[in-house]
């Protein structure tokens, strides 16, 4: 299925139905904090060890109860990175993929403007755009829901405590 | 500097005498001494002199990472401390380690490493911030516990900063006092928070975004996600994901809330509970790590596990504690030496005490008066118990209790009995499965359960064919063919051999030992490496070349198996050498060790005999290519090994 792309018709940006996407579901009480998901997510995707890389991000305060959060993209059903980036640039770096639903941004493609960033709703608190620069450059990346791996995302596969679970697009409550 | 893959490159090293900040190149030592303690042994070796005690300013701490630390391998979350131990006795060269999330943080600040030498005028701490270094005043948390130093530094250099310390006891040169995380986790056995103390150096904190380059990363990630994930007994099996379980997020009739927690950067089996509401001695809320090794609950559950908060909060060393001290102080109350202390009994099982098992259990009260005054070193009692139950020995009852210590303390190491078969911590380990694990004791300056015996006893022995009333998973006939392949020697786990031929129990102590000091180069996890049986695989051999090859994938130096076995023989071999050079280490010290193990084994009732074992020594000393008579290293195994400077230096040690 081709990437939808949004009518720009008097300013005003027309929700187009997209492809609903798969999504990282999370269970916080079986966290257990060994930060495996956000190493082994920049790998993949990075090539390198750096949890600051990672598309997924484990926060805890050692000294307080029930502080562990987990942060990773929801993958809307209305993206508002995907609009974001189609209303201002021709050839979009945000892109859905046709098997999962994934809403990914192309790096190839991606002009560093940070509209993505500034557009969703989980900014800036719970931010799961990040940005690195490559060659001076700057780049965002977001989950991908590791589309181009068949056993689907990293993350889950890596979990030891079971706390991450893929659901398909098809399976995904409303 | 060339660009480096795994390692980061440089080794920080801190003269606190002089205040200066300097940095070792990593790339010199590698690939010969991997990282970790292979490279602190190393720098040890050529700069530390014989005559430097624990207290002494000249005395090194080093707390070390490796190449594999914070990067996508299990076991990654770990950290080696290295230098003179003081909780040994007498103090000599030695290591401890720690897990958690101490060591990945400090990878991603651009360090291989810290080398803290000197002693500061006034209390400092260290703050590392993506190669940034700064050596800080620490008026602020100078006289607070672990936790509170924690989230001072936390306050002043943001929530993300990672932090070990020293607490109390470290600060007042407790021998027992450890290296602590914010996690709970700690660098218990060795006494290093004290050699943080005598430095005036409160903290390390770092805080780093740096991140770990890895040299074929599509192959180092296709190994990490496909080793072996399996628990440590076979009947665990491979389970990719835990079940639901109760012991997750539950409110315990304490009304404290149990979270279950894990060092950083693993995927293992492996997790420790964690109370999440505990009260520090600072009023703080603690986490209060309750792993079921220790924390007052191996033998007294009826203890608040507030205590374990309290120990690790003044930066003790509560497994000293359970398991030594108060044991000793309970044995000592048998043979009349002590009845009392201020005003609270001690409390006595009817029978005498013969093992940890038999030890009487104790009431909050009486743990937290114990343990305030070993902290703050209150009167001669506690202070003379700061330093442990061996030094403590030599100072009360008129010396009358250091006969007692024999049950407890194999003495030359200044640590209890673990895993051998003999005085309790630790699991079974039945006749004649512990005679590598004492072989292991009479060889090493420490406790081996932390790098070494642990892949025997817990890796090893459950897959034995016969192990007291236990039997394997598989026939003898697949065991043996498994140790010809591992070992060299099918017979290594066939029960029929006891004493005789003495090889059957040198080999694996020896093998053993070597992997052992890999793991704690490389840095991985004990806990996961080396594996010999697997339960997942058709001829049941466990990977034993993973090690070396999530080595090569990762920093790009090709080793294969037998590298790495031989780059673990070095670093053993140059432990040794420092142990002889600087501490007059010999084959009588070896021997002394036996001291503590000369009762009916705990499982088993089996004494040793000590004319029979001598001949296994005999045989450890010929495979290790070491001089029989006064166990140095020959000249011939240390050129084998690279290692003629040490030849050298050796031939004038008497």
């Amino acid at each position: 299925m081709e990437a939808a792309k949004p009518d720009i018709d008097n300013n005003t940006v027309k929700p187009q139905k997209l492809r609903r996407s798969g999504v990282i579901e999370v269970n916080l009480d079986f966290c257990m904090t060994c930060r495996e998901c956000e190493v082994s997510c920049s790998l993949f995707h990075e090539d390198e060890c750096n949890p600051d890389l990672s598309r997924i991000r484990i926060a805890y305060d050692d000294f307080k109860p029930d502080t562990t959060s987990i942060t990773v993209c929801k993958q809307c059903d209305w993206p508002a990175c995907y609009f974001a980036c189609a209303s201002l640039w021709d050839d979009p770096a945000v892109c859905v993929d046709e098997k999962t639903g994934a809403r990914f941004i192309d790096p190839d493609k991606c002009r560093g403007c940070g509209a993505c960033l500034k557009a969703c709703p989980l900014t800036p608190e719970n931010s799961v755009i990040g940005q690195k620069r490559i060659d001076g450059k700057r780049i965002y990346f977001k989950c991908d829901l590791c589309y181009n791996r068949s056993e689907g995302p990293v993350c889950v596969d890596v979990c030891p405590g079971g706390a991450l679970r893929f659901i398909l697009a098809e399976e995904r409550k409303k | 500097m060339s660009k480096a893959y795994g390692w980061t490159g440089e080794i920080l090293r801190v003269d606190l005498t002089r205040g200066e900040i300097s940095t070792v190149d990593t790339m010199e030592y590698v690939p010969d001494f991997i990282g970790g303690i292979g490279i602190a042994s190393r720098i040890a070796w050529e700069e530390l002199s014989p005559g430097v005690d624990a207290f002494d300013p000249e005395n090194m701490l080093f707390v070390m990472v490796g190449p594999l630390t914070g990067t996508m391998a299990s076991g990654g979350g770990r950290v080696e401390v290295m230098g003179i131990a003081p909780q040994q006795y007498p103090s000599v060269f030695s290591r401890s380690g720690m897990g958690g999330h101490w060591g990945p943080e400090l990878k991603y600040a651009g360090y291989d490493g810290v080398i803290v030498q000197g002693k500061s005028e006034k209390p400092v701490y260290i703050w590392i911030n993506n190669k940034q270094v700064e050596i800080m005043d620490a008026d602020k948390i100078w006289g607070r516990g672990t936790y509170g130093t924690t989230k001072t530094l936390r306050a002043i250099h943001g929530s993300r900063t990672r932090v070990i310390s020293c607490g109390q006891a470290g600060e007042r040169l407790s021998r027992i006092a450890v290296i602590q995380t914010e996690t709970g986790n700690a660098a218990g056995q060795g006494g290093f928070g004290a050699v943080m103390g005598s430095k005036n150096l409160k903290a390390i904190a770092v805080r780093g975004t740096l991140g770990v380059k890895i040299a074929r990363s599509k192959e180092f990630f296709d190994l990490c996600i496909n080793a072996s994930r399996e628990g440590a007994r076979p009947s665990e099996g491979r389970r990719r994901v835990r079940p639901p379980n109760q012991s997750f997020n539950r409110i315990d009739e304490r009304g404290s809330t149990f979270r279950r927690r894990k060092c950083g950067f693993c995927m293992s089996q492996c997790a420790y509970r964690v109370r999440e509401n505990m009260q520090s001695s600072d009023g703080l809320t603690a986490p209060s790590v309750a792993q079921q090794c220790w924390g007052y609950m191996g033998n007294s559950p009826t203890v608040d596990p507030v205590a374990r908060a309290i120990t690790s909060d003044y930066g003790l060393n509560g497994w000293e504690i359970t398991y030594g001290i108060i044991p000793w102080l309970q044995i000592c109350k048998q043979h009349g030496l002590i009845d009392k202390i201020d005003g609270m009994d001690i409390p006595v099982p009817d029978e005498p005490i013969k093992y940890l098992k038999d030890t009487a259990p104790y009431s909050s009260e009486f743990i937290h008066m114990l343990i305030n005054k070993i902290a703050f070193r209150e009167d001669e009692l506690g202070d003379a118990l700061a330093d442990g139950g061996c030094y403590a020995a030599d100072r009360l009852f008129d010396g009358e209790g250091i006969k007692h210590l024999d049950r407890i303390y194999p003495r030359r190491c200044g640590q209890t009995e673990h895993w051998a078969g003999h005085w309790g911590p630790g699991g079974a380990v039945y006749w004649p499965w512990w005679l590598p694990p004492v072989l292991q004791w009479c060889i090493d300056t420490r406790d081996p359960a932390n790098d070494s015996t642990h892949q025997w006893t817990e890796h090893v022995q459950p897959y034995m064919p016969v192990s007291g009333p236990h039997r394997g998973p598989y026939s003898m006939e697949k065991v043996r063919a498994v140790c010809e392949k591992v070992y060299g020697h099918p017979e290594i786990c066939n029960p029929e051999y006891e004493y005789d031929p003495p090889e059957l129990k040198a080999i694996p102590a020896i093998w053993h030992s070597h992997r052992g000091m890999v793991v704690n180069s490389m840095i991985l996890c004990d806990r996961e490496h080396s594996r010999v049986f697997s339960s997942e695989t058709e001829d049941g051999m466990a990977d034993t070349a993973l090690m070396s090859r999530l080595f090569s994938t990762c920093t790009g130096y090709d080793l294969t198996e037998d590298d790495v076995n031989l780059a673990g023989e070095r670093i053993w071999n140059q432990l040794r050498a420092i142990d002889i050079r600087n501490f007059g280490r010999n084959r009588v010290v070896d021997e002394s060790t036996l001291s503590g193990f000369m009762y009916p084994g705990k499982d088993d009732g089996v004494i040793l005999d000590r004319e029979k074992f001598l001949k296994i020594l005999d045989k450890y000393y010929e495979l290790s290519g070491w001089n029989v008579k006064n166990g140095y290293p020959e000249r011939k195994k240390l050129e084998e090994l690279g290692l003629s400077d040490i030849a050298d230096e050796l031939e004038k040690c008497p």
